[in-house]
């Protein structure tokens, strides 16, 4: 017990720790594909200290649920991370592929909920356009996760590892790839960097919080952003399980950041699409996955 | 009778009364004055012979002539023509009969004359407050005379009136005047469905600034300072319009190599906005290449900007009867404008290969022709839509009438057709410049301007990155500005964009809003 304790604490805080680096490799990339020289590779950390360090400012037309929000978005998804094993270890048995969907879905619903409740303009367009964006990701993050799921013959996220590594996982990949621009709410879904609010999808549900509490809206964000990447990772490109701990932490950092560096570049070379044609996206998405599982069955 | 020139028709009238005929190069100045019983009929004359609004002001003369005064200023197309309509009014109960319904581009123009002089336009269709909000007390005009520029106004409760849209399902969606990004501000209420847009209202002049007050009074060199800091981006413009009013004032022509070097600066103003604006319609979408490379180049420009002037934004150089201080550099940079137009060349083929770009951009904000034409758009947004109305053409200025240069337009209508525009009007701008560099010849910079006649009226005007920018000057005594008014770009597209907006959904205003690039300091001078 104490063991499994251990092992969800050191998950843990290594998601806290590697998250903002992450999201600054990203930064840093993306900076430099467009000649700028872009912020220090620290600046995500710098950022997070010095909101958790400023008081709130909450309005006063909220309750419970605008201060609660951001603890259930960062506690949700850190046990997400943590049912995905980093290194080789024992099973926790805390949950599986569908657990982890809903933890996702329930930050998500608390997020929408809380940028509903102050009742501002913005908080509001946030919200219901990121209702409208999952209604049409998770179904294909859903059957993507099925597909291989069908192929391992178990939804137990162990027994699922580098199930993506056949020809029919290249099509999950790519459905996959697609949930995760549109999850961490990147180019061509959402626009993380812009300052254009009517524009807003994921920022726009942040917009009424301050201080400490957006700090820890952030930090969620990088997190959730670290685990959708391990997650792929984990799927189609996983570790050798004999490897030492230290070896595998280094490597699983090393594929993170070359996969931020993949979202960088496309980030990059498009421009943020239509709301109205993210249907068009996803449904490509889902064909993906919805052809990934029938190869599963039919070779 | 329509057959005849207008102002023929008119000055045999006999209660108008045909104040005088000038001309100034090529173009022609005509000044009629009206009495207020006419003035519709009028009006409704020229609209039928094709003339355009110009612009449109106020006077008050109670301490002088004990009278108000309205100048209306139009321009014939083709005839190379301005006149300008004089209407005197009482001086107690200033009002006449509004032209909106006729010309619907005085509609901004009246409205601000009236929270100005409180100036009433008869049979104006929406009269509601536009330059003054509602904390601004009744029965105080600013512009009046008798309003002293130091005065302290009282605030008094009031709110945005806006006309309301009703119905189920209908949200309205307050955005500004303060925005998350580092703009100016201005208040947008955007009436929505889901996110349809039904209507879109804006109000502006959140940080109006009093200039044309301040000129008021100043010595004409003095006021020239005033003019350039108008706008940051527009300052060569800007000063022009302004010292081409002032000379034809005085009634002196400008040396030849002062009208180069303004035509150079007049461009390169042009150029690093037009491609600044490139690159700005970019981020509306988070197109990042087109971001960045957009401000680089405009960067490069202005830092040639820099060597040419000694200022990046143009400024100090033009002066009522010339130029001050002639431009470095000239054979380098050039030269360098090649390099210029070859790289913007590359980057815009890239950014109009990119089918992400080609699709935000197609069929989003369409500004239709008749509406560009009635509302009185100007610029690249007005030629977009297929209004072929430039004034280096329509009323050549300066040396405009040396160069050899074409006037693109588009058809659509669209943000790709103001992209496509503004890329095009790049081109024929570095065609310009390249012949004024090689042609620019050695010569006095600037005149000397004699005394100006007082209570004489004057227009001068340039046809800046954003449209035309008109400044109608009446000289006071001892060379003094009397009245000052500037209607610039922006103030003629402003009505317009809301316009453009409904039909599309909400997070493409940005886009659509970028594409028109308008200037919240033009309109609050």
């Amino acid at each position: 017990m104490t063991g499994k304790l251990l092992i969800i604490l050191g998950q843990f805080s290594f998601l806290l720790l590697v998250a903002p680096l992450i999201n600054g490799i990203i930064k840093k990339s993306k900076a430099l594909l467009q000649c700028r020289r872009g912020p220090s590779l620290l600046q995500p950390y710098f950022d997070i200290i010095k909101f958790l360090r400023r008081e709130s400012v909450v309005s006063v037309h909220t309750s419970w649920l605008t201060q609660l929000t951001p603890i259930i978005c960062l506690a949700s998804y850190l046990v997400a991370g943590s049912m995905i094993p980093l290194w080789q270890h024992e099973n926790l048995g805390i949950g599986d592929m569908i657990a982890l969907t809903y933890l996702f879905a329930m930050a998500r619903f608390f997020l929408a909920l809380a940028a509903l409740e102050p009742a501002s303009a913005f908080g509001g367009m946030g919200s219901s356009r990121e209702m409208m964006i999952s209604s049409l990701v998770e179904p294909v993050m859903v059957v993507g996760l099925f597909s291989l799921a069908a192929t391992a013959g178990t939804t137990d996220i162990n027994g699922i590892m580098g199930a993506g590594q056949n020809p029919a996982g290249l099509l999950t990949f790519i459905g996959l790839l697609i949930v995760v621009l549109a999850e961490t709410g990147r180019i061509p879904v959402d626009n993380p960097d812009t300052h254009l609010e009517l524009t807003m999808v994921h920022e726009g549900m942040l917009l009424e919080y301050a201080g400490r509490q957006v700090g820890l809206l952030h930090l969620a964000a990088m997190i959730k952003q670290v685990v959708l990447l391990i997650l792929l990772i984990h799927l189609f490109w996983p570790q050798n399980p004999n490897a030492p701990v230290y070896v595998a932490l280094v490597l699983i950092f090393a594929k993170v950041s070359f996969l931020g560096l993949v979202l960088a570049m496309i980030e990059s070379a498009l421009a943020k699409m239509r709301l109205f044609k993210l249907p068009e996206l996803m449904a490509g998405g889902m064909a993906f996955c919805l052809l990934a599982v029938l190869s599963t069955y039919l070779i | 009778m329509c057959n005849q020139p207008f102002w023929k028709v008119f000055s045999e009238h006999p209660d108008c009364d045909l104040i005088k005929i000038t001309t100034n190069g090529a173009v022609r100045n005509i000044k009629l004055g009206v009495p207020v019983s006419k003035f519709s009929e009028a009006v409704d004359m020229l609209k039928k012979q094709g003339a355009f609004l110009v612009t449109m002001t106020a006077t008050d003369k109670r301490q002088q002539f004990g009278i108000f005064t309205v100048y209306t200023v139009f321009a014939l197309p083709g005839e190379n023509t301005i006149i300008e309509l004089k209407v005197v009014l009482d001086a107690e109960q200033p009002s006449y009969p509004s032209i909106t319904p006729l010309i619907p581009a005085a509609h901004w123009l009246e409205r601000e004359m009236k929270d100005m002089f409180g100036i009433i336009p008869v049979g104006h269709p929406d009269l509601r407050r536009l330059a003054v909000h509602g904390d601004w007390p009744e029965d105080i005009y600013p512009l009046r005379k008798d309003f002293a520029a130091n005065t302290v106004v009282p605030r008094v409760t009031g709110k945005l009136e806006f006309c309301s849209v009703e119905g189920e399902g209908l949200f309205q969606v307050p955005v500004g005047p303060i925005h998350a990004g580092i703009i100016e501000p201005g208040h947008f209420r955007f009436f929505t469905f889901g996110e349809d847009v039904i209507d879109l209202q804006a109000q502006l002049f959140y940080t109006h600034r009093g200039i044309e007050k301040a000129a008021e009074g100043k010595h004409y060199a003095d006021a020239a300072l005033v003019a350039e800091r108008i706008c940051g981006v527009c300052s060569a413009s800007h000063s022009v319009a302004y010292a081409q009013a002032i000379e034809t004032l005085a009634g002196v022509a400008v040396p030849k190599r002062a009208l180069y070097i303004r035509t150079i600066l007049l461009e390169m103003e042009r150029l690093y906005n037009h491609i600044g604006d490139i690159g700005n319609m970019c981020a509306g979408i988070g197109f990042s290449f087109g971001i960045s490379r957009g401000a680089m180049l405009k960067e490069r420009l202005m830092r040639m900007n820099m060597r040419l002037t000694g200022h990046r934004y143009l400024r100090g150089m033009v002066i009522p009867g010339g130029i001050q201080k002639d431009v470095a550099n000239t054979s380098e940079i050039s030269s360098e404008l090649k390099e210029v137009e070859q790289e913007l060349k590359k980057i815009t083929s890239i950014m109009l290969a990119s089918q992400s770009l080609v699709d935000r951009m197609r069929t989003t904000g369409i500004l239709p022709k008749e509406v560009a034409l009635a509302l009185g758009a100007v610029g690249p947004a007005a030629r977009a839509s297929g209004v072929k109305r430039d004034l280096r053409t329509e009323l050549p200025y300066g040396a405009y009438a040396d160069f050899a240069f074409k006037i693109p337009t588009q058809i659509e209508g669209d943000v790709l057709s103001r992209l496509n525009q503004r890329i095009e009007e790049s081109e024929q701008t570095f065609a310009i410049l390249q012949q004024a560099f090689l042609h620019l010849s050695e010569g006095a910079l600037a005149v000397e301007l004699p005394n100006l006649p007082p209570y004489r009226t004057a227009v001068g005007y340039t046809e800046s990155a954003r449209g035309a920018n008109v400044h109608w000057v009446m000289s006071g005594p001892d060379n003094r500005i009397f009245r000052y008014m500037v209607r610039s770009a922006s103030h003629c597209n402003w009505p317009v964009l809301p316009l453009c907006v409904p039909g599309n959904i909400v997070p493409d205003f940005p886009l659509i809003n970028k594409s028109f690039e308008l200037c919240y300091a033009c309109l609050d001078r």
